[in-house]
């Protein structure tokens, strides 16, 4: 069962008198459950790719669906809505509140929720899932990086989404605590959560159940 | 941040609590701004309100008093029993005391000056004694005002010669308010009658100055027509519209002194403020990007804005109290006599602190909710 779509989507940025092709025409489906990986030469248009499977960014042409859902027929605000309930997020530099402990950082993203009542043992739990079951009050600067990639995982889960979109999660770390990190992608995917991840590193590919190559906004069927 | 009691209130406040508490050095100096900008106006205006409420305490019993004297087309030189009770007639209920002046050589234990002589009907309500004491039904003796007594060298208990008759002195008088009608510091004060034939004036004191100034126009209504002036009515209604009038330009030169420097603290914050959001530029884009709405974005930095300009305003305002105890102090004499209008000064400070940073909020909120979030997190 495919989670998000992209069909035909074409991306085109304009700058001044330039016009740029990211993305002519790619079509990706993305199944429940399921360990997809993005990779290409850079400016090949892996970034836009996930900008436009993370309904942060519109595609020119073509169309982007989430449940059955064209991401066309929404408003800002709705697509917002949909991102938060859809869509978890993972980046390189993990982009934790430095102020915040773990267990705070968890959180923020379901500050705007209404029922915020289990929020705080969700954010618990979540961590214990990803192994830092005793860093719950730590700040980012009292942990590793792997640590940390770790807490933006469970950042990433606190409002249940289908899928998570992670932008080279391995690129700051080393081949260990890369490794960690994968194992809880595991665990996670096996829970029907699909991931998809623009990644550089092998270690990643090797680890996916499908790797989409990109070159010049095209997929690369070979 | 989830689970303290000000997060279960809002945790959007909670978060941006802890937002500030990151860079806390600028979070204090912007909060600085605020709170000199909150001191400014709330103790300038303080400042002008306890000015003039001090004048109003001094001069109060000379503004409420109307003096009534013999008028340029007058029939008599002095006021006689029969003008004292034409003029009593129109008093109203405000209390009527007649007062005679004359001027006459005085000679105390060190040399001979010439002074001026009062004598009052009540010297009591006009006077009070520094040292000694003016008996009830007095009958004898003179009081004499603190700069004359000094001049003459007596105290108490000394005698003087006034016009070469031999007199005790029963009191030296304290200084007279600044605006008073009668003044003693260099007069002899005799008792009720002692001299002259006739009052040179009518003081009449009503409750409040209003009703003086009700008293001195039914008098001047009825007591002289229009070509006629028989009583000259003096009462310090225009005086004290003159006063208020100076009163009222200080007051504003004060709140614009006080306005400018609040501009100058919110332009600090709106700076505060901007520098922070392009410093967190790809957190505010991760907030988007997991599902916080525009609004949300605004929300949460105007509630920074507005936690600057609420904490900087109470310290100012807590300062500003202080300093007007001071200035109490100082000028009134008690330092919790704080009138209402210099109240409403710091609660009007506080609000322009508050409005000021919130205003200074929206810019760089708006400008931090609509950054697009795929570009706050390109790398």
């Amino acid at each position: 069962m495919s989670v998000i779509s992209a069909t035909d989507a074409v991306k085109i940025y304009e700058s001044g008198d330039k016009t740029l092709r990211a993305l002519d025409g790619v079509s990706v489906d993305v199944n429940a459950g399921e360990f997809a990986s993005v990779v290409g030469p850079s400016g090949s248009g892996k970034s836009t790719l996930l900008n436009l499977l993370g309904l942060l960014d519109e595609p020119s042409e073509g169309s982007v669906t989430v449940d059955g859902t064209a991401l066309s027929t929404l408003s800002k605000r709705e697509r917002t809505d949909l991102r938060r309930e859809t869509v978890g997020f993972i980046f390189q530099s993990f982009y934790l509140v430095p102020t915040l402990t773990a267990r705070q950082n968890v959180a923020v993203p379901g500050l705007v929720r209404d029922d915020r009542s289990d929020l705080q043992a969700r954010a618990d739990e979540l961590l214990e899932r990803v192994g830092l079951g005793d860093r719950l009050d730590h700040y980012p600067n009292e942990l590793s990086g792997g640590q940390k990639q770790r807490v933006a995982v469970a950042r990433s889960l606190i409002n249940d989404p289908d899928i998570l979109l992670a932008d080279e999660p391995t690129g700051n770390l080393d081949q260990d605590t890369g490794a960690q990190v994968l194992d809880v992608f595991g665990e996670i995917t096996d829970e029907g959560v699909a991931i998809l991840t623009v990644t550089h590193d092998e270690q990643v590919t090797d680890f996916a159940d499908r790797t989409i190559r990109l070159v010049d906004g095209r997929l690369d069927d070979d | 941040m989830i689970d303290s009691p000000l997060a279960r209130f809002s945790p959007f406040l909670a978060f941006a609590r802890n937002n500030l508490s990151r860079a806390r050095a600028r979070t204090i100096l912007a909060m600085a701004g605020i709170t000199i900008g909150v001191v400014a106006i709330a103790s300038l205006g303080m400042f002008g309100a306890t000015l003039e409420q001090s004048f109003l305490d001094t001069s109060d019993d000379a503004i409420r008093t109307v003096a009534v004297g013999p008028g340029e087309d007058s029939e008599f030189g002095l006021l006689h029993r029969e003008q004292v009770a034409e003029i009593e007639r129109y008093a109203g209920n405000g209390d009527v005391y007649t007062l005679t002046r004359g001027r006459g050589e005085v000679t105390g234990l060190q040399e001979t000056t010439s002074a001026s002589l009062v004598s009052l009907s009540d010297p009591e309500v006009f006077v009070t004694a520094e040292s000694g004491q003016i008996p009830q039904n007095w009958r004898s003796g003179v009081a004499i005002g603190n700069e004359l007594a000094e001049t003459l060298g007596v105290q108490p208990g000394d005698s003087v010669q006034v016009d070469g008759e031999s007199r005790r002195v029963v009191a030296v008088l304290a200084e007279s308010s600044r605006a008073s009608f009668v003044s003693t510091g260099d007069a002899v004060v005799l008792p009720p009658g002692e001299f002259g034939d006739g009052a040179s004036q009518v003081l009449i004191r009503g409750e409040t100055p209003q009703q003086a100034f009700a008293i001195s126009d039914r008098i001047d209504e009825n007591l002289n027509s229009d070509r006629r002036t028989r009583y000259s009515v003096f009462d310090a209604e225009s005086a004290l519209e003159q006063f208020n009038q100076q009163i009222g330009l200080i007051r504003t030169f004060l709140l614009a002194v006080g306005g400018i420097s609040l501009l100058v603290a919110s332009v600090s914050i709106l700076n505060v403020m901007l520098m922070s959001t392009i410093e967190r530029k790809e957190e505010i884009g991760v907030l988007r990007a997991v599902g916080y709405h525009r609004l949300d974005i605004v929300k949460l930095m105007l509630y920074e804005a507005a936690l600057l300009g609420v904490v900087g305003s109470i310290f100012g305002v807590l300062i500003s109290v202080g300093l007007g105890m001071v200035m109490n102090a100082q000028l009134l004499s008690d330092p919790l006599a704080f009138s209402g209008q210099a109240l409403q000064y710091t609660v009007l400070g506080f609000l322009f602190g508050t409005g000021a940073s919130f205003l200074s909020g929206l810019y760089p909120a708006w400008k931090a909710a609509n950054a697009r979030p795929v570009e706050a997190l390109r790398d």
